[in-house]
C-alpha cells in the first residue's frame, strides 16, 4: 500500500530506526561531496548529486579483515558490529548494485563476511525530486525494504518487505492517484541509457568492435583502477596476509582487472597482457559476460565510472564512442 | 565509520580524498573528494591506495637507540635527550656548521618551519635542506632569476583554457596522473600537444609532435626553437617590449642555433625543430609543463632558463592557459621550500644573508641567528664523507636510495659521529642511525601541505599513530624546548599563525580559511582571495629577464667502456624509495622488483631476453635487475626506476652537480649491461 510520509515525520522515523540500527543517511560534506554518514552526525542532505561512494562498500569495504591466526594456530574472527546497518538515500542504481552483489555473494559457496553485514541490514530507497536541482529520479520499486519518493513537500512511501511494512505502518495511506503520478514520471534519460548499453552489448556479441578501438581507448587510460573501485557490481578482491607481532592477519582488498598483475602468471606471462585487452575485458564483462551469467547487464547505470575516470573512458562514454563508430553495422536482430 | 577529508600524501598535484576508518580506528579505504577543484571525484592509482601502508606492521612504534650493532627500544625522554646532547655536543666541539639537518617534502608546512627554526635558532646553523635539492632546486634558482618566483606560474584549471601544452621532461600521466589526465582531456577538446621526451611516454602517443631529443640536450632544442621563432617573426613583440629585459642578449645568443646545429646536438631532424617552433608560437595561449627531465642535469638551471626564455619570448605568461609550469613531485615540496627548509632562506624566501630578514626572525624567535648561508644537501653528503659534517638529523628522507651515487652516501652517513633519523618505517637510511624516532604519518596528524599550484591545503588526522609514535611537529617541539627556544604550540594551527606573521606570501593563511579547497599563495592578508596566476601585471621581480644560455654537454656520456646512456626516474605504481608503495599490497604486486627498460635492438645485440636478470654497471657501482624489453626507450638508452633497494638505480647515477643549484645529474650517466 502506498503511504504518505511528511518531511516533518522523517526525524522521528530516523530516530526510531537509529535505535535499532546503525543508520547512515546522505550528507553534504565540506567540499560538496555527498556521502552516507551516521544519522545525527551532520545535516541531512536529501537532494543533489548522486552519492559519491557506492553504498555496496558498507557490506564489502575496500579493506576488510577476514581473520587472525595466532602463533598457536588459533583462528580469530573479527568482532561483529553492535548494530546492523540501515542505509537511507539509495537510488535505483544503488539498490540494483546491492541486489547484484547480494546474488553474487549468496551464490554457493556463500560469502559469510558479506552476508554477516547484509542479512540484517535495512535498505531504504530515495527517489523522486531528489536529483541535482530537484530533478526527477525514478523509483526502484524493488530491491529495498521500503522506498521514499519525494514529491512536493512530502514523500510517497512504498514497502517491499515485511520489515518495510512495519516501519511504514504508523503512516496514513496516500491518495492512490499518486502512484499513477509516479509511474507516469519515468525518467526517459535512464531508459535511453539502458537501451544504449544493450545496443553496445549487441555490438560486442556480434564482434563488431575491432582491436584498434580498444588500443586507442587503452592509450587514454592512466591505470588508476578507479572504474573498478567505484563500480557497485565489481566484486573482485585480492587477499593480503600481514604478520603483526606473533599473529597473522588475513584481509581482503578490492582488486582491479585493469592491473597487469590481476591475471599475471607466476612465469610472468599474462594472458591479458596488454592494456587494450584489459580495457576490452572490463567492458565485455559488464555487457556480455554478466548477461550470460546472470541474465542482466553488469552495469546498473549509476554513472560512477564515468565521473571518476580522469580521462573520460567510463562505460557510458565508451558505449557512445562504440555506437557512434560501429553502430551502423549492427544487425537488426 | 568515519570519513576524514584530507590531502593526498603522494605527488604535488594536491588531490583531496576522504579517508574511511572503522570504529576501531583502522583505515578501510579512500573515496575521492567529489567537490574538490583538483580531484573532482577522481584519483590516481596511488591515491586510491593511499590508506594501504598506514597500519602496516612494519611501522615504527617506539624510539630506538643504538647499542653496538643493534637498535634497542628506548623511552622518549631518553631518546630525545640523547639526540639533543649529541647534536649540542658536536656543535660545541666542532662548531654549529658541523651539523646538517635534512627536512622533508613529505611532512607539513608547520613541521618544515619548525625544523628550520630548530636548525637556525636551536643549534645555530643554516645547514638545512631537503629533497627539493634533488628535484626543483634548478627551478627555484632559474625562475627566481628570470621571473622573481620559483613557483608554478599558473593553475591546474588553466589546462581547461589552453590552446597548446608543451610537455618537456615530464611523464605527466604517471608522475602527476591527475594533471596528465587534464592534458589528455585538453587534447580531446582540441588543444595541441608537443611532447619532448626521449622515452615514448603515454602522452607522446597523443601528441601532434613527439620530439625524442637525446637526454641532456634540452638547451639546444629550446634555443633552436627560439631562433626559429625569431626567424619566422612569431615572437610577441609587445610583450617583449613592455614586460621583459635583456632581449638583445638573448637574440645574439641564439644566432648559432640554426635548425641544423640544434638537430646535430639533439639527434632530431631540423624539420622537427622548425615544426615545434611554429606550432608553439602559432597559438595565443600555450602552457609549458616540465619536471625532472629539465631539472636533474648538471646544467639544470640553464635548462630552466631556456624554458623561461621561451615563455617570455612568446608572451606566454601572466594569463590563463599559459605559463611556466614546473610540476612539483612531492605533496609538500613546494611548502618545504616556502617554509625555508633551504640553506639560504627563511620562510617566504627571505634571505638569511639579508640583515633585515635576519633581524626579523631573530626577534621573533628570541635567538641570535647565523649569518652565512648553509650547505646544500648534496654538498653536505660530500662534506660528511670528508669528515667536515659530523652530526646529522634526517626527517622523513631516505638518501640511501634517493641521492645520486649510493656508495658515497653510505660512506658519508657511516662516517658521521651521530645520526638521528625521524621516520615512519625503518628505512635503509634509518638502519645507519644512532637514534630512530618514530613519527606519525599523514593520516595521523593535522597540518598543511602546499601543492604544485601553490594551493595551501589541510591534511587532517583520521586515525591515531601506532604505538608511541608522535607527530613530527610534536617531537621537533621537544628538541626546540631542549634548546631553549619557544615551542609551546597547542596545535599546528598555532604554528601556522606564527608562520603567517613572518612570511608575507602566507600572511593571510589561517586554518579557518583553508576548510574548503585551501588558498593559493601569495595570500598576503586575511581579506586576500589567493592568487591563481602569478606575474599578471608584472613579474614578481618587475620585468621578466631573458637569461641567455649555451648548450653544455652532460658530465658523463656513453663511451666504449660504458656504451649505454642511463636514464632514471619513477613508475606509475611506486613512490620514490618504495617505503610506502612497496608496503601497499596492490601497488607492490603490480611491480615486484627492480627492472631495467632496454630497447629490443640493444637487447638482441647483448643476447638479453625478456625478464632475464642482467647486471648494469657504471663507474660508481653495479646492480642486478630484470630486463624489460620495450620500445619506450630509444636505442642506446636504458631506464631504471629508483624505487628498488635490491637494484638501486642510484648505486649507478652520477653525483655531478649543477654548479648553481647543486642538483645531481640523475638523467644522464654511462652504463654497460651484461646478462647475469
Amino acid at each position: 500500500m502506498l503511504k504518505a510520509v511528511s518531511k516533518t515525520d522523517l526525524p522521528n522515523l530516523f530516530d526510531r530506526i537509529a535505535a535499532k540500527y546503525s543508520l547512515q543517511v546522505p550528507m553534504r560534506l565540506a567540499d560538496g561531496t555527498r556521502l552516507l554518514r551516521p544519522w545525527q552526525s551532520g545535516e541531512l542532505s536529501l537532494d543533489g548529486a548522486p552519492l559519491q561512494q557506492k553504498p555496496t562498500s558498507f557490506f564489502f569495504p575496500q579493506t576488510e579483515l577476514l581473520l587472525t591466526i595466532s602463533a598457536a594456530g588459533k583462528i580469530g574472527m573479527p568482532t561483529p558490529e553492535e548494530k546492523p546497518l540501515a542505509l537511507f538515500g539509495l537510488s535505483r542504481p544503488d539498490l540494483a548494485g546491492i541486489a547484484f552483489l547480494d546474488r553474487f555473494f549468496s551464490t554457493q559457496p556463500a560469502d559469510e563476511h558479506y552476508l554477516r553485514r547484509r542479512c540484517n541490514a535495512l535498505l531504504i530507497g530515495l527517489a523522486g525530486e531528489v536529483g541535482p536541482d530537484g530533478r526527477w529520479q525514478s523509483p526502484a520499486g524493488k530491491n529495498c525494504d521500503f522506498e521514499l519518493i519525494a514529491i512536493g513537500n512530502g514523500f510517497q512511501a512504498q514497502a517491499f518487505s515485511a520489515a518495510g511494512e512495519d516501519w511504514l505502518s504508523p503512516y496514513p495511506a496516500a491518495n492512490p492517484s499518486a502512484l499513477t503520478e509516479i509511474q507516469r514520471n519515468v525518467e526517459t534519460e535512464e531508459k535511453r541509457q539502458t537501451a544504449r548499453l544493450q545496443q553496445a552489448a549487441r555490438l560486442l556479441e556480434q564482434d563488431l568492435v575491432p582491436d584498434r578501438f580498444w588500443e586507442e581507448i587503452a592509450s587514454r587510460c592512466i591505470l588508476c583502477s578507479g572504474c573498478n573501485l567505484v563500480c557497485p557490481t565489481c566484486n573482485c578482491f585480492g587477499v593480503q596476509d600481514r604478520r603483526r607481532g606473533k599473529d597473522v592477519e588475513r584481509s581482503r582488498v578490492w582488486d582491479s582487472c585493469q592491473f597487469d598483475a590481476f591475471m599475471r602468471e607466476a612465469s610472468g606471462h599474462n594472458p591479458l597482457g596488454t592494456e587494450a585487452l584489459r580495457t576490452r575485458r572490463r567492458i565485455h564483462h559488464k555487457l556480455v559476460a554478466d548477461p550470460q551469467r546472470w541474465g542482466e547487464l553488469g552495469c546498473v547505470a549509476c554513472g560512477r565510472c564515468d565521473r571518476t575516470c580522469p580521462t573520460g573512458i567510463g562505460i557510458f562514454a565508451l558505449v557512445e564512442e562504440m555506437l557512434n563508430r560501429y553502430g551502423g553495422s549492427l544487425s537488426a536482430d | 565509520m568515519k570519513a576524514t577529508l584530507t590531502t593526498c600524501p603522494y605527488c604535488g598535484t594536491g588531490c583531496n580524498f576522504y579517508l574511511q576508518s572503522d570504529d576501531r580506528g583502522r583505515l578501510l579505504g579512500v573515496e575521492p573528494a567529489g567537490g574538490h577543484p583538483v580531484s573532482r571525484g577522481q584519483l590516481c592509482v596511488k591515491g586510491w591506495n593511499a590508506h594501504a601502508f598506514v597500519d602496516h606492521p612494519d611501522r615504527l612504534t617506539v624510539p630506538l637507540v643504538r647499542a653496538g650493532k643493534e637498535l634497542k627500544p628506548a623511552a622518549w625522554e631518553q631518546a630525545l635527550d640523547l639526540v639533543h646532547e649529541q647534536l649540542h655536543g658536536i656543535a660545541d666541539r666542532h662548531g654549529p656548521d658541523s651539523l646538517m639537518f635534512l627536512s622533508s617534502a613529505k611532512v607539513s608546512n608547520e613541521e618544515n618551519y619548525l625544523l628550520m627554526k630548530l636548525a637556525r635558532a636551536g643549534y645555530g646553523t643554516n645547514n638545512i635542506d631537503h629533497c627539493a635539492r634533488l628535484c626543483h632546486s634548478s627551478t627555484v634558482t632559474g625562475l627566481v632569476e628570470t621571473l622573481g618566483s620559483g613557483a608554478m606560474t599558473n593553475s591546474l584549471s588553466c589546462f581547461d583554457e589552453t590552446e597548446l601544452v608543451f610537455v618537456i621532461g615530464s611523464n605527466t600521466t604517471e608522475q602527476h596522473p591527475l594533471i596528465g589526465s587534464r592534458i589528455l582531456q585538453a587534447v580531446r577538446r582540441g588543444a595541441r600537444l608537443i611532447v619532448a621526451d626521449s622515452r615514448k611516454i603515454r602522452l607522446a602517443g597523443h601528441a601532434d609532435l613527439h620530439l625524442r631529443q637525446r637526454n641532456g640536450t634540452d638547451v639546444a632544442l629550446l634555443n633552436g626553437m627560439m631562433r626559429q621563432i625569431l626567424e619566422d617573426g612569431l615572437e610577441d613583440r609587445q610583450f617583449i617590449a613592455e614586460r621583459t629585459e635583456n632581449f638583445a642578449a638573448l637574440k645574439q645568443s641564439l644566432a648559432p642555433y640554426t635548425p641544423e646545429h640544434a638537430a646535430a646536438i639533439t639527434g632530431l631532424e631540423p624539420g622537427q625543430i622548425i615544426a615545434a617552433a611554429r606550432l608553439f608560437a602559432g597559438v595565443d595561449r600555450a602552457m609549458i609543463v616540465y619536471a625532472m627531465g629539465i631539472t636533474q642535469h648538471s646544467h639544470g638551471v640553464d635548462n630552466v632558463r631556456a624554458v623561461s626564455n621561451l615563455a617570455l619570448l612568446t608572451g606566454n605568461l601572466g594569463r590563463p592557459g599559459t605559463g611556466v609550469n614546473p610540476l612539483r613531485g612531492q605533496n609538500n615540496v613546494q611548502g618545504a621550500c616556502d617554509m625555508g627548509a633551504l640553506p639560504d632562506v627563511y620562510s617566504g624566501y627571505q634571505r638569511v644573508a639579508d640583515p633585515a630578514a635576519r633581524q626579523k626572525f631573530s626577534i621573533a624567535w628570541g635567538k641570535a641567528l647565523p649569518e652565512s648561508p648553509g650547505m646544500m644537501a648534496t654538498h653536505a653528503l660530500e662534506a660528511a664523507a670528508a669528515g667536515k659534517i659530523r652530526g646529522m638529523l634526517i626527517l622523513g628522507e631516505n638518501p640511501m636510495l634517493s641521492e645520486a651515487n649510493q656508495g658515497l652516501v653510505r660512506r658519508a652517513l657511516e662516517q658521521l659521529d651521530f645520526l638521528a633519523v625521524i621516520d615512519i618505517f625503518r628505512t635503509e637510511t634509518a638502519e645507519l642511525a644512532d637514534v630512530i624516532l618514530p613519527a606519525a604519518c599523514y593520516a595521523e596528524k593535522d597540518g598543511t601541505f602546499t601543492s604544485t599550484e601553490r594551493r595551501v591545503q589541510l591534511g587532517r588526522k583520521a586515525v591515531d599513530p601506532p604505538g608511541a609514535a608522535l607527530a613530527d611537529w610534536q617531537l621537533i617541539c621537544e628538541l626546540l624546548q631542549r634548546c631553549g627556544v619557544k615551542s609551546d604550540y597547542a596545535d599546528p594551527a598555532e604554528i601556522m599563525a606564527e608562520i603567517a606573521t613572518l612570511t608575507p606570501g602566507y600572511g593571510g593563511i589561517g586554518y579557518a580559511r583553508l576548510e574548503n579547497a585551501g588558498l593559493q599563495w601569495p595570500c598576503p592578508d586575511h581579506a586576500h582571495p589567493g592568487t591563481p596566476i602569478l606575474h599578471r601585471e608584472q613579474c614578481t621581480r618587475g620585468k621578466g629577464r631573458f637569461s641567455p644560455v649555451d648548450y653544455r654537454p652532460s658530465a658523463e656520456l656513453p663511451d666504449a667502456s660504458y656504451p649505454l646512456l642511463l636514464n632514471t626516474g619513477r613508475t606509475n605504481f611506486h613512490w620514490h624509495t618504495g617505503t610506502m608503495t612497496r608496503r601497499s599490497h596492490l601497488l607492490d604486486r603490480e611491480e615486484r622488483g627492480a627492472f631495467v627498460e632496454i630497447h629490443p635492438d640493444d637487447a638482441k645485440k647483448l643476447h638479453i631476453s625478456a625478464r632475464q636478470k642482467v647486471r648494469i654497471s657504471s663507474r660508481r657501482g653495479s646492480i642486478v635487475a630484470a630486463a624489460q624489453l620495450t620500445e619506450r626507450v630509444p636505442v642506446g638508452q636504458v631506464f631504471i626506476p629508483f624505487h628498488f633497494v635490491e637494484g638501486a638505480a642510484n648505486a649507478l647515477t652520477n653525483n655531478a652537480l649543477d654548479p648553481e643549484s647543486g642538483i645531481p645529474e640523475f638523467k644522464v650517466c654511462a652504463v654497460r649491461i651484461e646478462p647475469c
